[in-house]
């Protein structure tokens, strides 16, 4: 096996907070997502993996040997499975940026945001949402459609993403079915008319008045 | 870039159209008597709404007079007198205006705006002269001096901000360019800011910010999409083209291209207004507004972006191949 300090590029008996540090850095730099469509993915994905699989031993080593008390942190990192072990710092910052949201500190929520680097689609909602609360409506319904494309099945995004295709088309309905209504009711009394008017040829009257 | 915000004539009645005659004419007087008769044909539609939405917020009773204009010296018209609405709105219009045709001037360097620029200026909003005009009320009109300095400084940044971005626009590379929401913050902003600052004490003002705020960027956007052919044909800036025909399409392709994505952004931003007119106190001019908020803003979107005609609107008129049946 493949030294992991020597992948993370640290020395060893490094502290554990130096550890995480240079992951965090080696991690943004080769996140497969940045790429797109780049042949450089795939050496990407595989040196991510290398990433994970040291970060993971030299943290298990670690937590047996001092009694740092984030062992959460491992565990939940683990739980994400070898995707990214930033999952969990990230979900940290959504849960806080969904506060912001609620609470309307929009700056704070934008700030937090701007800070990340990997684009999930959970990060897209959640910056079409600080989006939404800024009147800027273009930018907003970009980013919740790329967080629909990005995750399908997410029930959340979708509702979102329906919602604002939704009131667009109510406010227009007002307007074209007041013009539709209208139109109806012309139609209703030329059909009153012709009807009337047959039965007057059959010497009937369906309207006495006219 | 004024005067799309307007009512939709064919769904109206007869007394609230004539209601909006009367504030329109009204602010066409108060011009007259604030800042002299020049300034009369800067008079746009959008500061006529401004003056209906600040009025209906105030319990102030209507001050009709009938009077002859000038302009239409047959008839005998109705407009409203001696209100405070009308003057803010009157001294908006003419600070906008001088400060949009400045800002014309140093951009295209056409002699008429710069002629009508240097004309506006000695008709610029002059505090002292304000003050005068209310002899009775001391108070009123010491802050109308501060406030309205606060107001012309504020428009001022604003319109030159804009400038800027517009100017700078050009030499910026396709990642570095702003996004069509951060251009159009700018003069959304503004009109939030001037919609909000005649109740800013008031617990709604932030309903009435939102509400100008996305009244404005609609005027903005829907300017821009007017003007495209003419500005895509002159190789002039046009935020639309500039901001987002990346591939550098032609009028026909683009226009239709981009379309869809305009006509969500501006129905997003009336569906805003009006949905902050709910939240509002309102106590008179209601069906006005409303008419003018969902019906209006419709109307111009459909001439604007489809070039319906507002006869379109009249019962049992369809059209096809353009021939009236």
């Amino acid at each position: 096996m493949i030294n992991p300090y020597e992948v993370l590029g640290v020395r060893e008996g490094t502290s554990k907070e130096d550890i995480k540090k240079a992951y965090r850095e080696l991690a943004k730099k080769y996140h497969p997502d940045q790429y797109g469509d780049n042949p450089l993915k795939d050496l990407a994905e595989e040196r991510m993996q290398e990433l994970n699989e040291a970060y993971d031993s030299l943290m298990k080593n670690h937590n047996s040997s001092s009694s740092y008390s984030s062992n959460t942190e491992y565990n939940s990192s683990n739980n994400y499975g070898a995707k990214s072990s930033d999952d969990y710092s990230n979900n940290n910052i959504y849960q806080s940026v969904r506060m912001d949201l609620n609470s309307g500190n929009i700056p704070s929520a934008e700030q937090k945001l701007g800070t990340m680097s990997t684009k999930t689609a959970e990060w897209n909602f959640l910056m079409g949402m600080v989006h939404l609360k800024k009147g800027w409506h273009d930018s907003a319904y970009n980013f919740i459609s790329r967080a629909c494309t990005q995750e399908p099945n997410n029930i959340e995004y979708r509702r979102s993403f329906n919602e604002l295709n939704q009131r667009t088309s109510n406010y227009r309905d007002n307007y074209y079915g007041k013009r539709n209504n209208d139109a109806g009711m012309g139609n209703m009394c030329l059909n009153l008319w012709c009807a009337d008017s047959i039965c007057e040829c059959l010497g009937g009257d369906l309207i006495s008045c006219c | 870039m004024f005067g799309y915000v307007t009512p939709c004539k064919m769904e109206m009645k007869i007394k609230d159209y004539e209601k909006f005659k009367a504030y329109y004419c009204g602010l066409c007087r108060s011009i007259k008597s604030n800042f002299g008769n020049l300034p009369r044909v800067t008079l746009n539609f959008d500061m006529t709404f401004l003056a209906i939405l600040l009025d209906s917020l105030s319990d102030s009773k209507y001050n009709f007079i009938e009077f002859k204009c000038l302009v239409h010296p047959l008839k005998k018209r109705l407009m409203i007198n001696n209100n405070e609405a009308l003057d803010y709105a009157a001294f908006c219009n003419i600070t906008l205006a001088y400060y949009k045709l400045m800002d014309d001037a140093q951009d295209n360097k056409t002699i008429k705006s710069k002629v009508s620029s240097m004309f506006l200026k000695n008709y610029l909003p002059k505090p002292n002269r304000l003050a005068n005009s209310n002899p009775l009320e001391n108070n009123t009109a010491t802050y109308n001096k501060l406030a309205y300095n606060e107001v012309m400084d504020y428009t001022k940044d604003k319109i030159q901000l804009l400038n800027t971005f517009e100017a700078h626009n050009k030499d910026m590379s396709i990642d570095e360019h702003l996004s069509i929401d951060e251009l159009s913050d700018v003069f959304a902003d503004l009109t939030g800011f001037i919609i909000s600052f005649y109740y800013k004490e008031a617990p709604f003002k932030e309903d009435l910010y939102w509400l100008g705020y996305n009244l404005g960027k609609w005027i903005y956007i829907i300017d821009a999409y007017d003007d495209l052919e003419k500005d895509m044909k002159n190789n002039e800036f046009n935020a639309i083209n500039s901001l987002i025909n990346n591939d550098k399409l032609d009028f026909e392709s683009f226009s239709t291209l981009v379309k869809p994505r305009i006509d969500f952004l501006l129905s997003t931003c009336a569906q805003q207004c009006l949905k902050h007119l709910n939240n509002l106190p309102l106590i008179k001019n209601e069906d006005i507004l409303y008419n003018i908020l969902e019906l209006g803003l419709m109307e111009k979107m459909d001439k604007v972006l489809n070039g319906k005609s507002d006869v379109y609107n009249l019962k049992g008129v369809e059209y096809k191949n353009d021939k009236s049946l």
